[in-house]
């Protein structure tokens, strides 16, 4: 048994969806964690499988922080090089479009191993466009591995712009990083400022499409890093393919992974399992209302044509 | 006394057609027709009133072989209509996109002709085999230039919509000199068979299915419609072109038939050769060797323009519409395929012509199978690929 | 084995060249069938009787041929498979409006599941060749579960397109701006703009593929998607 299946546990299926098992981990590399949000497990994937060829392309999202008008927009960019990774690096909490530059991907870039960091929804598309590959010429077969960040919501640019200048009191502008945890949002601007306001207070922010949404761990993904149940600047991983297990069982002996299992780790494996379950309770309810109300479910609109 | 014989739906080409023959008591044809069946979907007519953006699109819809031609063809005209001047690197990207489906239609068009040369199973299935390697090679290019395989959308009005990476322009290159190895292999195949094809059937290479038509071809590898002078090609009615006397044969043809000084002319890859080469065009079967030559020509073109092109320059004029007239001509896998469009200071679309390249053959195509057996009528017309 | 036959009414042949874009695949594939009518690929000159009949294009009804053709297929064919745009969706043969000089009457131009009983339509301009070798693959495999929404699109009760997209998507509050409409047009007439699809019309031709490839307006099942992509088959 390798070093990183002797950590890994297996948690609620139902909940996190299938896998393999789950750990704690965060990059080795200095350089991987100052930038990363957590710990730095997707930057650290991408650097690690386009340095070793595995993958030729990555898709994530940048934004540009000079840009004086919107500086925390983000956009999805196709990344070959893998020093350009950690300029990708960190959280964005509003949406980006990663899928929409998978295309892009295969055809500009001529990408055969493609990998995308996506949210669990991101992930799902993905997946459809290889079962069922209507508008996806010659995708399906080049995509080599999907990480899915886990995600309990995503916020419309304005309402996110809102809440960091008008609930914390900071410019866009002047934010080096944004968080979500420990039941608050979080900012930390360009000179050390840190802001927070409660969770509860950035609902009604949050986008109303994410609230059909029942996927909290990107149950699809081949692996899925995410912040909660494990404790700073540590990730919870959760690896469901045979694939992703190998790529970081080499990370793992190659030195560039640090593990622990997550039953040593607090908060632990139970609170990323409570939260799943919030969200898919209180957003199946949401579904059920809607179709008191006639709207279509998700999945089904077509049926309702 | 001639008698009547058809064929119908001819084979193993794009669209609906059907042969009418006159022929002779020993079989040889006297009169032939070529008729194109197909319900005439109104692209011309479908054009007005539509903004010059959804025309291009719509256009390359025409035909599912060689859609990058309409593509190109459709654009080049909008661009003259409205003064507009494509930057270097967008029309070299233009220019590799068509040759990228001048690789594939060409092959695929030998693979529809397989039967009618090779009747051995494995030689047939290994011939299939490598014409879908090249035709894969063929597609990359389309696909990573053009946007997509089939109905390239980068192809825009002004250039093209992006320029491709640095590291995909190598491996066009890489896959490209592969598609070189293979080719050269299908080359030679191609001639062996055609030339067994002509042995064993007792024709000869030179007079089987020859004509007088002249040629007509504006480039190459791309088009130019300064070659093209309008003023000599009329598009007349298959009543005006057969005559009262052929009535219920006029009435079938679905389409125009365009004349160049009056007369069909011949367009496609050997036009090509005749025109810039100066070849001798022999007879129509020769056309399949010309055919698998151009395909190397194609390839080594498309290594040219990777090498000239500078994947970091601009691909994409920016423009305003404006009123206007423009020709715009490209060589077609089949031939010399022409859009003249005219639009208004809105750029919406006020007038909108196409010659396609298959319709200047097919008055070619009875000629050259007038004077021959009619059980090589088939043959004879799928040496054009219609 | 499963008699197949393939018919072109007015379309553009895109359908078939990418069903031919299954490059070293498509011999596999044609092995798995017997191919008893492709006019573009074989000199059989009849539709015969057929266990499948793939369709692509639309159908002009002032085109008696066309029709007929069309028509005669509920009779020969079990199952009648609009595939591609022209015959599932219109796709931009919905603009079609005659007086072409050629043929001035031709105007009427509509898909196949408006004018015969369709049991399937694949939409896209065209259909990508993975997407009509998997749709092959769950048929002759019987797979009904999977095939279904492709039944409920041969309804043909809307094109699908871009507007559908933002009616029933987008209206319904329903996108969460994954951004795979946009990578799905075939034409790029999709922009994400703050996270939510912009459709440009004139690009727009209506082939269905944005909506078609959503994830949120059809969804395949969890199951499907581990069985047949995350099981190994793909990689
Ligand atoms: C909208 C959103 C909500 C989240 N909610 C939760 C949550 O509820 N619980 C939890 O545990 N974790 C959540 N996360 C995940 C968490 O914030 C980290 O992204 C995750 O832990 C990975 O950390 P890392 O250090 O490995 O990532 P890094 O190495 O920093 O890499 C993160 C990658 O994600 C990409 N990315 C960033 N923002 C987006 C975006 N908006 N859309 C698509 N890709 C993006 C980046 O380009 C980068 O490649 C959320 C993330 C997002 C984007
Ligand atoms: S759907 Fe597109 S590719 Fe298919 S026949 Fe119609 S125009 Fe051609
Ligand atoms: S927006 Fe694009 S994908 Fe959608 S129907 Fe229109 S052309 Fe097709
Ligand atoms: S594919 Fe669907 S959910 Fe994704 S951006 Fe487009 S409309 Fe929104």
């Amino acid at each position: 048994m390798s070093e990183l299946e002797e950590v890994m546990v297996k948690g609620d299926e139902e909940l996190l969806g299938e896998h393999l098992g789950v750990f704690t981990a965060r990059s080795t590399e200095r350089r991987i964690l100052k930038a990363a949000q957590d710990g730095g497990i997707v930057s650290a994937v991408m650097i690690y499988g386009l340095e070793e060829g595995k993958f030729d392309g990555v898709i994530a999202s940048v934004t540009d922080p000079d840009d004086p008008e919107e500086p925390w927009k983000p956009r999805p960019v196709v990344i070959t090089d893998p020093d350009e990774v950690l300029e990708a690096a960190g959280t964005k909490y509003t949406y980006c479009p990663n899928v929409s530059v998978l295309k892009e991907a295969v055809r500009r870039y001529g990408c055969e191993r493609v990998a995308m960091v996506g949210t669990p929804c991101q992930i799902r598309a993905v997946r459809k466009a290889q079962l069922l590959p209507v508008g996806m010429r010659h995708v399906p077969d080049k995509i080599e591995l999907l990480i899915g960040i886990i995600c309990m919501e995503n916020f419309p640019y304005e309402g996110l712009k809102t809440m960091v200048e008008q609930l914390c009191g900071v410019w866009m502008r002047e934010v080096a990083k944004m968080d979500i945890g420990k039941g608050k949002f979080w900012v930390y601007t360009d000179d050390g400022e840190v802001k927070t306001i409660p969770i509860d207070e950035t609902h009604p922010f949050e986008g109303e499409p994410c609230h059909v949404c029942t996927d909290y761990c990107a149950e699809l993904s081949d692996l899925t890093a995410g912040s909660v149940g494990s404790p700073d600047g540590w990730s919870t991983v959760i690896v469901r393919t045979e694939k992703a297990l190998e790529l970081l069982n080499e990370m793992v002996e190659q030195g560039l992974l640090e593990v622990k299992s997550i039953e040593e780790v607090k908060p632990g494996l139970g609170l990323v399992e409570k939260l799943a379950q919030a969200k898919k309770s209180k957003n199946q309810k949401e579904i059920e209302e809607r179709k008191e109300l006639g709207l279509p479910e998700p999945g089904k609109v077509h049926e309702q044509l | 006394m001639s008698e009547r014989a058809e064929i119908q739906p001819t084979t193993r080409h794009e669209g609906h057609a059907k042969l009418v023959l006159y022929v002779d008591d020993e079989g040889y044809v006297e009169r032939a027709f070529y008729l194109n069946t197909s319900a005439i979907r109104g692209f011309e007519a479908m054009a007005k009133g539509r903004p010059a953006e959804f025309v291009q699109v719509a256009v390359m819809r025409i035909c599912g072989i060689c859609q990058a031609t309409h593509g190109t063809a459709s654009a080049e005209a909008f661009e003259r209509a409205m003064g507009i001047e494509p930057p270097r690197d967008g029309r070299l990207l233009r220019e590799l996109c068509a040759l990228g489906n001048r690789i594939q239609s060409h092959v695929l068009h030998q693979l529809l002709v397989l039967d009618d040369f090779v009747e051995d199973e494995k030689e047939k299935v290994e011939a299939v085999k490598r014409i879908q390697q090249i035709r894969k090679i063929g597609q990359y290019v389309v696909d990573v230039v053009g946007g997509e395989g089939i109905h390239p959308p980068n192809i825009r009005i002004g250039g093209m919509a992006e320029n491709i990476s640095e590291s995909a322009r190598k491996r066009l290159y890489r896959r490209l000199r592969e598609a070189r190895e293979l080719m050269e292999e299908q080359h030679e195949f191609m001639k062996e068979v055609v030339e067994r094809f002509a042995e064993e059937n007792d024709l000869d290479m030179d007079e089987f299915g020859r004509h007088d038509q002249p040629f007509l071809a504006t480039h190459p590898t791309y088009g130019d419609p300064d070659r093209l002078d309008l003023d000599r090609v009329v598009e007349v009615l298959p009543i005006e072109y057969y005559g009262e006397e052929h009535k219920e044969e006029a009435y079938e043809h679905n389409g125009q038939i365009p004349l160049y000084d009056g007369v069909p002319v011949e367009v496609g890859p050997r036009s090509r050769y005749v025109v810039f080469d100066g070849v001798d065009p022999r007879g129509v079967l020769y056309i399949h060797i010309l055919r698998s030559q151009e395909t190397l020509a194609a390839i080594d073109r498309c290594l040219n323009i990777l090498e000239e092109l500078n994947t970091s320059g601009k691909t994409l004029a920016e423009w305003e519409p404006r009123a206007g007239t423009g020709v715009g001509v490209h060589e077609a896998p089949r031939g010399t395929n022409v859009h003249i469009a005219r639009v208004n200071e809105k750029g919406i679309v006020e007038d909108y012509r196409i010659i396609a390249a298959s319709t200047w053959n097919f008055p070619v195509v009875e000629k050259a199978i007038e004077g021959e057996h009619q059980d090589y009528a088939e043959v004879i017309m799928r040496c054009y690929d219609i | 084995m499963v008699r197949l036959a393939y018919v072109q009414l007015a379309g553009c042949c895109g359908c078939l060249v990418s069903l031919a874009d299954t490059y070293e695949r498509l011999l596999d594939i044609l092995d798995e069938v017997e191919l008893v009518y492709c006019q573009t690929l074989m000199d059989e000159r009849e539709v015969p009787e057929c266990d499948v009949v793939l369709v692509e294009g639309a159908v002009c009804l002032n085109h008696e041929e066309c029709v007929e053709e069309a028509r005669e297929l509920e009779e020969k064919a079990e199952t009648i498979v609009a595939l591609g745009a022209c015959a599932s969706t219109g796709n931009f043969m919905r603009y079609s409006r005659g007086n072409e000089q050629s043929a001035p009457t031709h105007e009427a131009f509509v898909p196949l599941t408006e004018v015969v009983d369709v049991d399937y339509a694949v939409p896209g301009c065209p259909p990508a060749p993975e997407a009509i070798e998997r749709f092959l693959t769950l048929l002759l495999e019987g797979k009904t579960e999977l095939l279904e929404p492709f039944a409920k699109l041969a309804e043909g009760k809307t094109e699908y397109c871009g507007c559908d997209l933002m009616y029933h998507v987008v209206n319904k509050n329903m996108c969460m701006g994954c951004g795979t409409c946009a990578a799905a047009c075939p034409t790029r007439a999709i922009e994400v703009v703050d996270g939510r699809p912009v459709v440009n019309e004139d690009r727009c031709i209506k082939c269905g593929a944005c909506f078609t490839q959503c994830p949120r307006t059809i969804w395949p099942g969890d199951e499907a998607i581990k069985e047949l992509v995350m099981g190994g088959e793909e990689e």
